[in-house]
């Protein structure tokens, strides 16, 4: 006998049971059968082997054993994806039922079976549905397009789907409307495709608004979202879609409220800044927010996170609101915290009394991290405020004096930052901090006390005293405060070097040979070297003036606030995050708020407009873009950061033989690399081999294109120093093209530059070379060759550049915008193969196209054009009449693009499709291709 | 006895005969069906599925299922073959092209143990197009001679003009009648 006896059971079982039941003849019978079979499958059980009995019983004039049979039907299609093929006639014949429930049902079921074999038979009674007469019908047939599309979305556009949505948006019903805009915002969400068909004009959008009135509220939340994804055309139009928003403030939904605040914030943008319509915008706005704080907490903490953008774009809405920022005793821990950010970026001088008097009741709260913040914020007043520092400062005291460990500790952090804003104000304060040297245990406020007990070795008598006994336990100690304690050291050597020697190098040998830490040992040997090397140099590196620090801390960086703006009213505006950061699959679009209308009177006339907008869509509020890193960060980083000036010691490693003139040098050694060139048998042009001459000519059609120059630096924020630039790149390398303008009243000199890490490592290859001293109302040019070899650090936006400025009189910051294509290196043509291979090779989800428009070149001019610029046209070919260029460039870091570009006789837009394996740089290469095709 | 049995239950039309309409894709299966149950043609679409109707028929009820004829669907014809009555087996008179798949078709359907005791009718249907098989062609094709231990009858018939159908019902009922 064999064993397989033990396999085959004789037992029926439950399954077998209902099997038999729902063949039953008995209607009563059946319907019972399909209910056991819905309970098993709630609680878990897998009743997926009675498919074909369940899908048996889909044809029936019963609907609740049809509604239990969809149920079914939606669970186990997928795991039964051959056989749900079964079901798609009673689909087909329940889309044409007379009852519209039952079309409705039909349909919706038809979106939540997500088996690809049979979604395609399902696409003409959906087709059917979309034209019902009857709306329910139509409207769960719009939803179902966005399901189907999510399934298949090259079958929705195939099949024609977004049009019969687009054409939805007319729909008499406004229920029908909301969710076909729903649908379409959900399809642009993840398909970019979709774009051209269901993009918004001014006629949707009327019929949206139209639609806005009279449909429910999570109807009117679809539609106002999607109308501020609309750009209006101009600023007409921008008021006139506000003004038919602005009733919708009113209404009782928060949801609806906020989204109608994202529309407007979104299109004031594009008005006027100080019209009267936009003034009374701004007074509008204010009552729904406030409003909102009067829901249940958790609304109100969403209501926050978003008044925090809010403010941080526009102070003035709610500048007369402060009392309700007011922590209510009740109000939850995270509604507390919010409200207290709100409340110190609404501060100023008008109401920093009531606002003190605020916070010093909430310094003696009980819950710790609240207590924490409002010490904190206390702080951030007196950085504020000027005018109200001496108060804080005192309030403080009067808080270190209660002794409350953590109080203490907070007061410490913060008064050193105020002790950097307001040098040699407040220093009278440091023997009562000393007094509390023995209660810090946090590294946080060690590390500031130490800074503080360094900055003013020279003031505190037993300053070397008090670092000793920090040095004990110096292996202990966090990283953060081992770095403070070296360089508070080396500070008090340098102020007070008799007696201290030993102390130095006791924390010298200390950091650079009994730690681990890379960081703190490296710092240990640089000052070790320059102590060793020139005293005087470590003197005016370590003691130099430090940069005042800003007045507001933890700003959201502008682009991202802008964006964040844009997606008010989401989840995205609660993280303060975007949402392609935790939204996985998300197109890498990104919303920005729209710039100023044309018809404005703010269009510089040198500027072309393309490069404005664009220059716009970044960052509508440009000059005060330069965001400098919270205080507590730049202790630190400025130290490291030598804004000395590179010293002559430096000149000499960087450049063995110190030139008067950068760009003779580096037109010497060009015309050696094209001496080479020309030797190897390399077709290179005569032109080429004038290379040093090409400065001479920039402006021709020979040379790459520079844009023209733009104000890096407002004479105002330079204290009389205007700084203006722009990019360029010459025989292989980058240079910044700077002028400076003496706009005050004395003379300056010793001039620095000093860039922070960015994206592409751009360092400056030499100092500033211009006549120095720079007398009042003078002004200079220069050419400063960028290495690419500097700290990398990837930035947002990707091509931004911070950099420090330093003169006699001080340190000045700004940011700006580096063009891509002055990063593209002249070696980035591909040959053919290559390039035919690498375009294979990398996936076809990182193809992106753009349109290029108004285009004024024949396909020959724009290959040399192009090339000029480092951009080369590998292959051309014509299809059907339209021309094809292949192009590749490289850039600087060894990123490699590549691109086609379509070219259509008489038509003056052109179709960019770019492939590259890093996508964060598409934005820039289209720019860089708008710029250099439009110059 | 047997007589006396069926008489009372003819009487009462208690019970739903189960009757399957198979064969291959467009040979019209879904018209047939719709012409028994409302005696009118309608247009139809491939059936992606099946389709069942309740059809009365002298004082019975039948209980006919329509399945769908594609490739991809055949392999579930077996899901529907319990219970079952009485086979309607549809061929498309023609497609000579294809009547050898259909008998293929056929054979193995045949072969299942469910079906055993069911009763087989063919339809040689599209009988009105000039040029299609005749009803002993078609028979020879599917090898219906060699059917042993089995009841079954083939007709010429057409959906589109109504021929044949009534013959063939009214043989299936009396033939279904008698099995009981």
């Amino acid at each position: 006998m064999t064993d397989s006896k033990y396999f085959t059971t004789t037992k029926k079982g439950e399954i077998f049971e209902l099997k038999a039941e729902l063949n039953s003849d008995k209607k009563e019978k059946k319907k019972e059968a399909v209910k056991k079979v819905i309970a098993s499958m709630t609680v878990g059980k897998d009743v997926s082997a009675l498919f074909p009995d369940v899908v048996n019983c889909m044809q029936t004039d019963n609907l609740e054993l049809k509604k239990l049979v969809y149920l079914y039907l939606m669970n186990y299609a997928k795991s039964q994806p051959d056989m749900a093929i079964m079901a798609v006639n009673t689909f087909v014949k329940d889309c044409e039922d007379a009852n519209p429930l039952i079309r409705a049902l039909a349909v919706r079921t038809m979106g939540c079976i997500r088996v690809d074999k049979i979604t395609e038979y399902l696409c003409e009674p959906l087709r059917k549905c979309l034209k019902d007469e009857d709306p329910y019908v139509r409207k769960t047939a719009a939803v179902c397009v966005a399901k189907l599309h999510d399934i298949n979305s090259q079958l929705v556009e195939d099949q024609g789907f977004l049009d019969a949505l687009r054409d939805l948006l007319s729909d008499s019903n406004p229920m029908v409307v909301a969710n076909a805009v729903a649908a379409i915002s959900e399809i642009l969400d993840t398909s970019p495709t979709a774009q051209q068909v269901l993009e918004m004009n001014s006629v949707t959008i009327n019929k949206l608004l139209t639609a806005l009135n009279e449909c429910t509220e999570w109807g009117q939340v679809f539609i106002l979202d999607s109308i501020s994804n609309y750009t209006p055309k101009d600023d007409k139009e921008a008021q006139s879609i506000s003004e038919r928003v602005t009733p919708r403030l009113a209404h009782a939904n928060a949801a609806v409220v906020l989204s109608a605040i994202k529309v407007v914030m979104k299109y004031m943008e594009m008005l006027e800044p100080n019209s009267e319509y936009v003034t009374m915008l701004v007074k509008k706005l204010a009552p729904p927010l406030v409003t909102l704080l009067s829901a249940e907490p958790e609304i109100q903490y969403v209501a926050l996170r978003n008044i925090n953008l809010i403010v941080q774009k526009r102070s003035d809405i709610l500048k007369n609101e402060m009392k309700v920022f007011f922590v209510k005793y009740n109000d939850p821990i995270y509604v507390k915290l919010e409200k207290l950010d709100i409340m110190i970026r609404l501060t100023n001088q008008s109401n920093i009394a009531q606002v003190l008097a605020e916070l010093k009741e909430y310094a003696t709260e009980v819950d710790v991290d609240f207590v924490r913040k409002s010490v904190r914020a206390i702080g951030r007043c007196a950085i504020k405020v000027e005018q109200a520092a001496e108060r804080c400062v005192s309030t403080l005291l009067d808080l270190i004096q209660t002794k409350v460990n953590y109080v203490v500790q907070e007061a410490i952090v913060v008064i050193k930052d105020i002790f950097r804003k307001y040098p040699n104000k407040y220093e009278s304060i440091i023997a009562t901090l000393c007094e509390n040297l023995d209660t810090l245990d946090e590294p946080e406020a060690r590390a500031s006390m130490i800074w503080i007990i360094g900055e003013y070795a020279e003031r505190i008598d037993n300053a070397d005293e008090l670092l000793e006994s920090f040095l004990e336990g110096f292996q202990d100690e966090n990283a953060q405060v081992q770095l403070q304690l070296l360089t508070a050291i080396v500070k008090l050597f340098l102020k007070r070097p008799t007696n201290t020697q030993e102390l130095v190098q006791q924390v010298l040998s200390l950091s650079t040979q009994d730690s681990d830490n890379p960081d703190l040992r490296d710092r240990g040997y640089i000052y070790w070297r320059l102590l060793s090397t020139d005293p005087a140099a470590a003197k005016e590196v370590v003691l130099a003036a430090k940069p005042l620090i800003s007045e507001e801390t933890d700003l959201i960086e502008p682009t991202l606030l802008d964006e964040l703006i844009c997606h008010i009213s989401s989840l995205a505006s609660v993280y303060h995050r975007p949402p392609n950061n935790f939204v996985e699959g998300r197109s890498s679009l990104r919303r920005s708020l729209p710039p100023r209308s044309a018809s404005g009177n703010n269009v510089g006339d040198a500027v072309p407009e393309e490069v404005l907008q664009m220059q716009n869509s970044g960052q509508s509020s440009a000059p005060q873009a330069t965001v400098i890193p919270g205080a507590d960060s730049l202790i630190g980083d400025l130290l490291d950061m030598d804004l000395g000036g590179p010293s002559s010691y430096q000149q000499n490693q960087m450049f063995q033989t110190p030139s008067a003139q950068p760009v003779q040098t580096t037109a010497g050694i060009d015309l050696l690399g094209e001496g080479l060139d020309s030797l190897l048998g390399g077709g290179s042009t005569a032109g080429d081999a004038l290379g040093g001459l090409g400065d001479i000519f920039s402006g021709g059609q020979s040379s790459s294109y520079v844009p023209p120059q733009e104000v890096f630096l407002p004479a105002n924020k330079g204290k009389g120093l205007e700084i203006s630039g722009t990019f360029a790149r010459r025989n292989g390398q980058v240079f910044m093209e700077l002028t400076f303008t003496n706009k005050a009243m004395q003379a300056m000199g010793d001039l620095g530059i000093q860039f922070n890490k960015n994206s592409f490592g751009l360092a400056p290859a030499a100092p500033i070379n211009i006549p120095s001293p720079l007398p009042p109302n003078g002004s200079a040019s220069t050419s400063l060759p960028l290495s690419t070899t500097g700290a990398v650090q990837k930035m947002e936006p990707l091509l931004a550049l911070q950099a420090a400025i330093k003169n006699n009189i001080g340190v000045f910051y700004f940011s700006c915008t580096v063009p891509l294509h002055v990063l593209f290196t002249e070696d980035g043509e591909m040959d053919k193969k290559e390039f035919l291979s690498t375009w294979k090779e990398i996936p076809s989800q990182n193809e992106e196209q753009y349109t290029i428009t108004n285009v004024q070149h024949s396909a020959d001019s724009v290959s040399q054009k192009l090339r000029n610029s480092n951009i080369f046209t590998i292959a051309k070919r014509n299809v059907e009449g339209q021309d094809m260029l292949y192009q590749s460039l490289k850039l600087t870091n060894g990123i490699k693009v590549l691109a086609e570009l379509k070219i259509q006789p008489g038509n003056n837009n052109f179709v960019l499709s770019l492939k590259c394996r890093a996508l964060d740089i598409y934005a820039g290469v289209q720019l860089a291709y708008d710029t250099i095709l439009h110059n | 006895m047997g007589g006396l049995l069926s008489y009372f239950s003819g009487l009462f039309g208690s019970k739903e005969r189960r009757i399957l309409i198979l064969g291959l894709d467009g040979a019209g299966k879904t018209t047939i069906l719709y012409r028994l149950q409302v005696g009118e043609v309608v247009t139809t679409i491939p059936t992606i599925g099946f389709n069942v109707e309740t059809v009365t028929y002298k004082n019975l009820k039948f209980q006919v299922w329509d399945l769908g004829g594609q490739t991809s669907i055949r392999p579930y014809w077996r899901c529907y073959y319990s219970n079952t009555d009485a086979i309607i087996y549809v061929v498309d008179s023609m497609d000579r092209d294809r009547i050898g798949i259909s008998k293929q078709e056929l054979v193995s359907m045949l072969e299942e143990d469910e079906l055993k005791k069911a009763v087989l009718v063919v339809f040689a249907n599209k009988q009105d197009i000039e040029g299609a098989m005749t009803v002993s062609e078609v028979a020879n094709a599917l090898g219906l001679s060699a059917l042993k231990n089995r009841k079954y009858q083939i007709f010429k018939t057409s959906a589109i003009k109504g021929l044949g159908l009534d013959e063939a019902m009214e043989w299936l009922s009396d033939t279904v009648q008698q099995q009981k």
